[in-house]
């Protein structure tokens, strides 16, 4: 796998109950690393979402997902996962 | 193990504290005193030359005989723009004095430069209120010791009743002159009231004001008068007025805030206090700010005039004097250059210590004159228990100030807060720190509506027959917690050690609760 | 009651979460002009989340869409009709055949998530001299149209004038769409007043439109909320009197009278009207009481 074929996707923004997730890939394996406000008290569930949401759209191949959390409910740390990951997997970089 | 009444595991025996049995909290007025004030070392001046100025700071420090393992105390009317706390532990350290223990009435992120003072061993031992960094490094366990909290009241109740002996007080003095005549209504770093300062003059052995603003003999007015003080001694400065008062208070213009506002201050508008002579306490925050100007329309509508407002005073109580709406207000704090101005020209205007505003064992604290009281919270729980001292993530990170105070002594006690802080629920099931019991909170306000104390019967009934246009929704406290937890999910536990990092006391000196070390 | 509709910016979690809180009417959530054009498609994917969680209050939920000359209209009819929405907001309607594309679109979406056909309503911008013109053909042109709405830039720019606070540009218009919503028995709701800590601007504009007979506003930010019901609410004498005249005409239902009188006064039936609509605005009288 040479440099060239490494991809960064970002959706979502650091404002007030958002979080700004980036999918980054290939990597080996899944790798999921989350931060920011809501990380002490809800580490596990968020790492269960972003779980939930890459199984859902099918994602069986290796990336890495950060999440820089701002107060995001589940449901808006979904869609932002989701709307990063089709961004990345449809090559739309930004 | 003991239990408190608030149900919180505390230990009988706190290294670094003391015995917890036989002052465990079992009441908000359980605990009452007895016996006789303490009281300092009696000492005179010469007859013939009554000027106590000793140079500057280390000079003083020396003169005032501050040796290791001595208690000093610091008062926080300069607040996040003082230089006197960090100038005299500088100068401590430099002296080669260690073993400090340091008894401020609150300590802010200005304040981290002792940090490095506290990891050498100067400062072994903090009483007080720690904010931001310091809070987090005791959280951390960066401190031998356990801090103590006290309120704004149980300070000097401590003071008085012997449970904290002075050594030496260093009082920070917007003007001084050579006598040792104090007030804070003057000067560079004018920020009006000094009342946390009062008893710490009157109960400490030592007495040394620092200011950089020396005065000719007599000043007037004089908040502090010589009598108390030994020692005066001269710096370039006390502290940053930019850090001291703030600007000019705006009411926020953030939605959900004024939402929350709205519905407490028709929750007080329903009560049966609102009426000509009503007192309050408001403070400074964005919500109670703006319930401060929603009450105010309120009152011009029904043509209602209030007897005084108390506390943390801002330029909105001024106007609010100004407009004949408040007759006189009752000033622990400052907040801002109007009412900085205002107290230095106004009688109305009442500079009043700390003692006089919030202590339970007196003869008659300020709060218990107090109508209605409106509180912030981090968390609130099914009991109405509340939490100001410790995050989310278990951190300590604010005092209590005098949230226990008027919480206990006011007929209407209202905690206006936002049910969510991003994903984090303000209401839960048990907060991870008892500050405030139940016991003494009336209601919640949040901007899903008014949660009403199950006690306060009548509150609930005052609110349901108030006028349909003015509606205020009631949420019981388990459908508020239920909403916080669908929306936020359940919060992963806090861990912690058992060793005891800080031990929160109710303002009579009872144990209420204990913050543990945080796991790394 | 469509006093207020207030808009929410797709990409912004904060003001879709909350929006309802504030108690408007209705809620517009926009995924047109204050979501850029990078941001369609998470925007998509976040309202279509906050509209499945469905927690709106009391509020009557809309969504405005990309106008039908963009490429992301029928990816936005698609995902937000399958949510079960009240209705859709289009803008720059021009011609009853928009409206047509438009309801041909919806009505697959539909059928699609198994949506009762012609649930989903419509509320047409008309942002164009030719739509505001067209206006009537456009209110008549589906069932589906349930409100039409003046808008403010575009409309202002169509005009070749710009917005001002006394909103000369728009007065001829708003008279025009009030009376092309009621011959056509839709309802009339107002633009936006984008001015918004000028609460004494927005109570006279208001009150403009309250008195040509419009049935709301749209409002952008949450404090002009309460200065636009304060508009139309009525006052408690206005209440009080209707009260009367409710209770008079039901009395005399009752008692199986033709006419009814009040203080030996005969009243008319637009008056008793009248009266129930001001009950049904203090929220006395429900909407299917209105008679």
């Amino acid at each position: 796998m040479t440099m060239l074929d490494s991809r960064t996707a970002q959706a979502g923004t650091l404002e007030s109950m958002d979080c700004l997730v980036t999918v980054t890939g290939p990597a080996d394996g899944r790798v999921i690393e989350i931060s920011g406000s809501s990380a002490p008290r809800f580490k596990i569930s968020m790492e269960r979402r972003v779980n939930d949401v890459l199984d859902s759209l099918g994602c069986d191949s290796g990336v890495r997902v950060a999440v820089q959390d701002n107060g995001a409910l589940d449901i808006v740390l979904g869609a932002r996962v989701e709307a990063a990951f089709v961004r990345y997997r449809e090559g739309d970089v930004r | 193990m003991e239990r408190s009444a608030v149900n919180r595991e505390i230990p009988s025996h706190i290294e670094g504290y003391g015995d917890v049995a036989g002052r465990l909290y079992e009441g908000a007025f359980a605990r009452t005193p007895s016996g006789y004030r303490s009281g300092p070392r009696i000492r005179s001046s010469s007859p013939h030359d009554g000027s106590k100025l000793t140079g500057g700071v280390k000079e003083a420090i020396m003169a005032a005989g501050v040796k290791s393992g001595m208690t000093l105390s610091f008062h926080h009317h300069l607040r996040g723009g003082d230089h006197v706390v960090n100038g005299v532990i500088q100068a401590c350290a430099e002296l080669g004095i260690t073993d400090l223990t340091i008894f401020p009435t609150a300590l802010f992120d200005v304040h981290k430069d002792i940090i490095p003072y506290i990891k050498s061993g100067v400062v072994s031992r903090i009483m007080g209120s720690v904010n931001g960094a310091i809070g987090r490094l005791v959280s951390e366990g960066g401190l031998s010791s356990p801090v103590v909290l006290r309120s704004h009241g149980g300070r000097p109740r401590a003071v008085i009743s012997g449970d904290v002996h002075i050594d030496a007080a260093f009082i920070a003095a917007p003007a001084a002159d050579r006598a040792g005549n104090i007030s804070g209504q003057m000067g560079r770093s004018a920020c009006g009231s000094i009342g946390y300062a009062f008893t710490d003059a009157e109960y400490a052995d030592v007495v040394v004001a620092i200011t950089d603003n020396l005065q000719s003999y007599p000043i007037s007015p004089i908040s502090i008068p010589g009598v108390y003080v030994d020692l005066v001694a001269v710096t370039d400065s006390i502290g940053d007025p930019a850090g001291i008062v703030s600007g000019t208070t705006k009411v926020t213009r953030d939605p959900i805030r004024l939402l929350i506002a709205k519905y407490a201050s028709r929750l007080i508008e329903a009560s049966p206090y609102f009426m000509d002579g009503i007192s309050f306490q408001t403070g400074a925050g964005g919500i109670p700010l703006a319930v401060t100007a929603f009450l105010k329309e309120a009152m011009k509508r029904r043509d209602i005039r209030a007897s005084f407002g108390l506390g943390g005073i801002t330029g909105y109580f001024v106007d609010m004097m100004k407009e004949g709406l408040i007759q006189k207000l009752m000033d622990v704090q400052s907040f801002d250059l109007e009412a900085v101005r205002s107290i230095a020209s106004n009688p109305s205007h009442i500079e009043i210590s700390a003692d006089w505003y919030a202590n339970p064992w007196n003869c008659g604290a300020a709060v218990n004159m107090l109508d209605v009281v409106i509180l912030g919270a981090t968390e609130i729980d099914m009991d109405f228990n509340v939490n100001v001292c410790t995050e989310a993530d278990g951190a300590l990170l604010h005092g209590i100030g005098g949230h226990q105070d008027t919480a206990a002594g006011a007929k209407l006690t209202i905690i206006a807060q936002p049910l969510t802080r991003g994903r984090i629920p303000c209401v839960v099931d048990k907060v991870h720190t008892v500050t405030t019991p139940g016991e003494v909170v009336d209601a919640i306000v949040t901007e899903f509506g008014v949660t009403v104390n199950p006690r306060r019967t009548d509150l609930m009934d005052a609110c349901a027959d108030f006028a349909v246009s003015r509606r205020i929704p009631l949420i019981p406290i388990d459908e508020l917690a239920e909403r916080a937890k669908k929306m936020c999910g359940v919060m992963e536990p806090i861990r912690t050690s058992d060793r005891v990092a800080a031990v929160v006391e109710w303002r009579d000196g009872s144990v209420i609760d204990v913050i543990r070390q945080l796991e790394k | 009651m469509r006093r207020t509709m207030l808009y929410l910016p797709g990409s912004n979690p904060n003001m879709l979460l909350r929006g309802h809180l504030f108690e408007p009417d209705g809620l517009v959530i926009d995924l047109e002009d204050s979501v850029s054009a990078g941001e369609k498609d998470s925007a998509r994917v976040l309202v279509r989340e906050v509209l499945r969680r469905g927690e709106f209050g009391a509020c009557e939920v809309t969504v405005r869409i990309n106008s039908t000359d963009t490429e992301y209209w029928r990816k936005d009819v698609e995902v937000v009709v399958s949510c079960g929405v009240s209705g859709l907001r289009v803008p720059k309607v021009e011609s009853p055949q928009t409206v047509k594309d438009m309801d041909e679109e919806i009505s697959r979406a539909e059928e699609k998530s198994g949506i009762p056909r012609g649930s989903t309503k419509l509320f047409c911008l008309l942002e164009s001299a030719l739509g505001v013109w067209n206006a009537y053909d456009i209110a008549k042109s589906s069932p589906r149209v349930t409100a039409i709405i003046p808008g403010g830039e575009d409309l202002a720019a169509d005009l070749r004038t710009s917005r001002s606070k006394e909103g000369a540009e728009l007065e001829w218009i708003r008279r025009m769409i009030i009376v092309a919503a009621r011959a056509a028995g839709v309802d009339a709701l107002d633009t936006v007043f984008p001015y918004v800590n000028d609460d004494e601007g927005l109570e006279r504009e208001t009150g403009f439109v309250k008195q040509l007979g419009y049935d709301g506003k749209s409002v952008v930010h949450p404090n002009q909320i309460a200065v636009v019901h304060s508009v139309f609410d009525p006052t408690e004498r206005e209440t009080a009197a209707a009260k009367r005249i409710v209770d008079a005409a039901s009395d005399a239902e009752a008692r199986g009278l033709g006419a009814v009188s009040l203080d030996g006064r005969m009243i008319d039936a637009p008056v008793i009207r009248r009266a129930r609509f001001t009950l049904m605005r203090a929220g006395l009288l429900s909407d299917g009481q209105r008679g």
